[in-house]
């Protein structure tokens, strides 16, 4: 049961990682990259860090993995907040989705 | 008669944040030592104190100090920890179907927060950065700007409220 749970967890972190690697490849702008990038992959070493608690069971080495993640859950954001305010301070303009012209519009010209 | 001893306040709350440093810094030791004998108890003490006195400054700002903002209360800051923890995978699932679906309408959104204390705003801004889907791109006094890769709204309160959810009224619980 319990290790159940851990590959739930380690089957999580996988397809988050994989999904947060085709965003990177498929979206438009540094900014939404970022998000693909920094988000999802936050994500999934997350789940790595509980899937291995959820091993380790009551022990120091819970504790421990404990601090880690609450330093990873510190530093992750500020990595990625720091690129995305270097690239506002830039002046890169984030990318907006277009709206449809609607066909009454197009006949005005 | 005697006059009573009085301490001048700046020398009371350099003790009082001398002291917290050193709570903390052994809190620290405990859990990677992971040993009760005296000799690393000891050595523990003498250990944090010495750094505290040497980094009191950086851990706790001087303006920060007469605020309670020092005190945690640790069963909110749990359920906060888990709230965001659901949170996380929740939005982290919403970014995955974006993805699969390629259809997404990132907008720039403003709104303010009304925590007080330094350290809650720095919090709260990192929450919503460790949130799928949010990068907080700017935090100046009590204005966030914020990034978002599937906006609902840009009415400024509306968008506050969305992303914000309930982790801004845990914070403002979780710190006295």
């Amino acid at each position: 049961m319990i290790e159940l749970l851990v590959y739930l967890f380690l089957f999580l972190a996988l397809v988050f990682n994989l999904m947060g690697l085709i965003g990177i490849l498929l979206f438009p702008d540094p900014y939404t990259r970022l998000q693909a990038s920094s988000t999802c992959s936050t994500t999934a070493v997350v789940s790595v860090f509980i899937a291995v608690m959820i091993d380790a069971g009551l022990s120091a080495i819970t504790g421990k993995v404990f601090v880690i993640t609450l330093f990873f859950f510190v530093s992750s954001p500020v990595g990625a907040h720091i690129i995305a305010h270097y690239a506002w301070n830039m002046g890169i303009v984030p990318w907006r989705k277009l709206r449809k012209s609607r066909p009454e519009d197009s006949s005005h010209g | 008669m005697r006059v009573p001893f009085k301490m001048k306040a700046s020398f009371k709350w350099k003790l009082v944040r001398i002291l917290f440093t050193t709570v903390w810094l052994f809190g620290g030791w405990l859990l990677y030592t992971g040993s009760f004998e005296p000799v690393s108890l000891g050595l523990g003490v003498v250990a944090s104190f010495l750094v505290a006195i040497a980094t009191y400054d950086l851990f706790i700002a001087e303006h920060e100090a007469a605020k309670k903002g020092l005190l945690v209360r640790i069963h909110y800051g749990i359920l906060y920890l888990l709230y965001l923890l659901a949170q996380m995978y929740l939005s982290s699932f919403a970014v995955l179907f974006n993805i699969l679906r390629g259809n997404i309408n990132p907008r720039i959104v403003h709104f303010r927060t009304r925590l007080h204390s330094d350290l809650a705003r720095a919090l709260l801004a990192t929450s919503i950065t460790l949130t799928p889907g949010t990068i907080a791109i700017d935090l100046q006094e009590d204005h966030l700007i914020v990034h978002w890769l599937d906006a609902k709204t840009t009415h400024s309160k509306y968008a506050g409220t969305l992303i914000k959810g309930k982790m801004e009224t845990l914070l403002s619980r979780v710190f006295l």
